[in-house]
């Protein structure tokens, strides 16, 4: 290169050099020096971390809840005539009317960023306690990260069994896990059988030969012998087979009442097809795993999705079946411009979980948010979920967590389980190939 | 003394930053340098490009954290074991692609990270899709674990990594396999014309590639706690330690050391200061800034320092 281009490109270069520079500087800078003890003190702001995948492949899910949560602090912040903690009172009144601070970071989907933001976000940015992060090895380490520096970490949306059976101190989850999302498909069995007085006896298990697949089969083998049904046949199948004309004409054979099913979208419609093509009604097709709802699903299957059970964290219907929780469906939707889902839905909660915790504690010591956390005691009536409260067991985890099952009505998923909640009565046995024509 | 300076810095930096999130960084520093380092042996010096040093990364990170989970094997021994394996299977793929040229051996380094990737997540016994969490035992240098908030203990073991690295590469420029690594570069024919065996030098210069990357994973299982296919088996990791080496300078003993400095700076800084806005401003930054050197310094910022001596003298 000759010297002339040396000369114009050197002073951007090192302008740029001089600006990251400064950037690591103030990264690596606390904002907050620490005074120590604050318990009693009257605060004006406290500060919580939240810490979500917003850039890389997770970046939409991270955003969406990023936005519950938003929204949870604008409730908690402002005056708003819900009946959930700390709607009505400006602030937390437990703190003299502190408002509560966001401090949000993007771990990109990376364990060890997870871990290394936790200690930035408590260290450096002064929080007092973290709500994240969505997927389950981030949560992993991260909320190791917080264990160590003695810091509350609540989170909302992490499914991994094996995170609440860690002994930490300091982690609580207020969502279901897997075993709560398998559990609640037989639940809906055992409801469907008791209060609807249906047949079910038999049971046929599909699902990929991947480790999420295995497992969940392997869970539902075991509920099955516990609540006494019984398992006819079990296929698992590699992820994007091509043909499925056995597995099929075998279970027609066994004829089980119901099929469990774990597939993504483009097995799923190959097995429901090669079902049609071989005219195999069961009573009910139980979907988990993404395939089931995807709205792929539904524009390659169009009618004949017709019927499908599936489980979700959230439904926008449950909403419909509670006042407060519609004008705050409603209230996500004005703000953000999309609709509320079960993401936003469940850190929304998961974060107003620890706001009351804070609030109930008085100040913002670990350990005495730490204690109100263990006592934690929501109703049901004060939550958008529908569950049956908010109350941890010993290892952090909520023993009132759980799904719902949704089931398909001309394309859309509509709220059958649990029947409280329902939006719609459960179609049991679902219509015939035949019938849907 | 330029490199005094250096060691200096290096040296003193955890005593002058104390708080864990700017010794993290340190520790991120040293230990992608190390890997790009690496990588250097064989993109820069030999000049053949592996996009595939991930499962050297994750064959150390599995090894070690799955003997110390089942066998309770201690960590050091873990991490000699998996850099034997990784020598393995770099000789494995060495092997049979060495002879062929050109872009083979990038696609099959490409190639046999996928599929050792694929064998982990399918795998029940190596953790599956769910990872591997390492055991807790007692924080010691013999059981290389440092618990507690400061990292400096874990920030000095892996600054003696990056120096025997180095030092390593340092010997390895002034020698014999030195010079035969950069003529096999400049002319393959031209090096075999004169007697150079191409397939057997390419093939050292890439065990020791997998040697030290093998090294660099172990530090990071140990470091992190918890390892994952995502993490420590993904092409992103490949391609990192890539554009370190080839922003620092390729074929430069400081120059991978430079790239690491630089690039780590410049996505903590922006992740940091723009990433919670969740509007990927921090990545687009750091995208432009990786393309501004690519226009302007071509050959890396060793280049740009050594057309800056040049002016001088």
């Amino acid at each position: 290169m000759r010297i002339g281009s040396v000369k114009r490109s050197l002073p951007i270069l090192l302008t740029i050099m001089l600006v990251i520079a400064s950037m690591v500087l103030g990264a690596c800078t606390p904002k907050t020096p620490e005074e120590g003890d604050q318990t009693g003190k009257e605060v004006d702001t406290v500060k919580i971390g939240i810490l979500y995948p917003l850039s890389g492949v997770a970046a939409n899910v991270g955003l969406d809840s990023k936005y519950g949560i938003e929204l949870a602090v604008e409730i908690i912040n402002g005056s708003y005539d819900f009946n959930l903690p700390l709607a009505k009172e400006e602030g937390l009144p437990g703190l003299g009317g502190a408002k509560v601070e966001l401090v949000v970071a993007d771990h990109q989907g990376l364990p060890e960023k997870g871990q290394s933001e936790v200690e930035r976000l408590v260290t450096q940015e002064g929080v007092v306690g973290i709500v994240g992060c969505y997927l389950s090895s981030v949560t992993q380490t991260a909320s190791q990260a917080a264990e160590r520096l003695g810091i509350p970490f609540v989170n909302g949306s992490s499914s991994a069994i094996g995170l609440t059976e860690r002994g930490l101190k300091w982690f609580f989850r207020t969502g279901p896990h897997d075993a709560h999302i398998v559990g609640n498909l037989f639940d809906l069995m055992d409801d469907v059988r008791a209060e609807k007085g249906k047949e079910i006896l038999t049971i046929g298990l599909i699902h990929e030969n991947t480790l999420q697949g295995a497992d969940m089969g392997d869970m539902a083998q075991k509920l099955a012998d516990e609540r006494g049904y019984e398992v006819v046949c079990r296929f698992p199948f590699p992820p994007g087979s091509s043909d499925v004309t056995s597995e099929v004409q075998s279970l027609k054979a066994k004829d089980p009442d119901v099929i469990i099913m774990q597939a993504q979208t483009p097995d799923a419609v190959l097995f429901m097809k090669t079902m049609k093509q071989f005219d195999y009604n069961p009573d009910a097709v139980l979907g988990y795993g993404a395939g089931f709802v995807d709205p792929k699903f539904f524009e390659v299957f169009g009618k004949n999705a017709e019927g499908v059970i599936t489980k979700a964290a959230w439904a926008l219907d449950i909403a419909e079946k509670r006042e407060d929780t519609k004008r705050i469906a409603d209230m996500f939707r004005e703000k953000f411009n999309q609709e509320m889902t079960e993401n936003s839905s469940r850190n929304f909660t998961a974060f107003l979980t620890l706001a009351e915790a804070i609030n109930r504690a008085g100040s913002t010591d670990p350990e005495a948010i730490r204690q109100a956390l263990i006592e934690t005691d929501i109703p049901g009536d004060q939550l958008i979920m529908p569950w049956e409260g908010i109350k941890f067991d010993s290892s952090g985890q909520n023993i009132y967590a759980s799904g719902v099952c949704t089931q398909v009505f001309n394309g859309i998923h509509r709220t059958v389980w649990p029947f409280p909640f329902a939006s719609e009565e459960i179609v049991w046995p679902r219509p015939n190939w035949s019938e849907l024509e | 003394m330029l490199p005094v300076a250096v060691a200096v810095i290096a040296l003193v930096y955890p005593k002058v930053f104390r708080l864990p999130y700017p010794q993290h960084v340190g520790v991120l520093v040293c230990m992608n340098a190390l890997m790009a380092v690496a990588w250097n042996i064989t993109g820069g010096y030999t000049g053949q490009v592996a996009l595939g040093n991930t499962v050297f990364f994750g064959i150390g990170a599995y090894t070690s954290s799955l003997l110390l989970r089942d066998f309770g094997v201690n960590p050091w021994i873990g991490m000699l074991a998996g850099m034997a394996l990784s020598m393995i299977a770099a000789v494995v793929l060495g092997y049979t692609t060495f002879r062929l040229r050109g872009y083979y051996f990038t696609i099959a380094c490409i190639a046999l990270a996928e599929i050792v990737s694929a064998i982990v997540v399918n795998t029940r016994r190596l953790g599956g899709a769910v990872g591997v969490t390492v055991p807790i035992r007692e924080a010691s240098l013999i059981n290389f674990q440092f618990h507690g908030t400061n990292k400096a203990p874990y920030y000095y073991t892996i600054l003696t990594f990056l120096a025997i690295a180095l030092l390593v590469v340092y010997k390895m420029e002034r020698s014999k396999l030195g010079y035969y690594f950069r003529a096999i570069r400049e002319d393959e024919d031209g090096a075999r014309a004169l007697g150079v065996n191409a397939a057997q030098y390419k093939l050292i210069a890439f065990m020791m590639s997998a040697l030290f990357t093998s090294m660099a994973g172990t530090f990071y299982a140990q470091y992190v706690m918890f390892i994952d296919p995502m993490s420590v088996l993904a092409q992103p990791v490949s391609v990192s330690m890539c554009l370190m080496a080839v922003l620092g300078g390729l074929g430069t003993l400081w120059g991978p050391v430079l790239g690491a400095l630089t690039l780590i700076g410049i996505s903590e800084a922006t992740r940091v200061t723009l990433g919670g806005t969740g509007q990927a401003v921090d990545l687009m930054l750091y995208g432009l800034l990786v393309m501004l050197f690519a226009v302007f310094q071509p050959k890396g910022l060793m280049g740009m320092f050594g057309r800056l001596k040049a002016r001088k003298e």
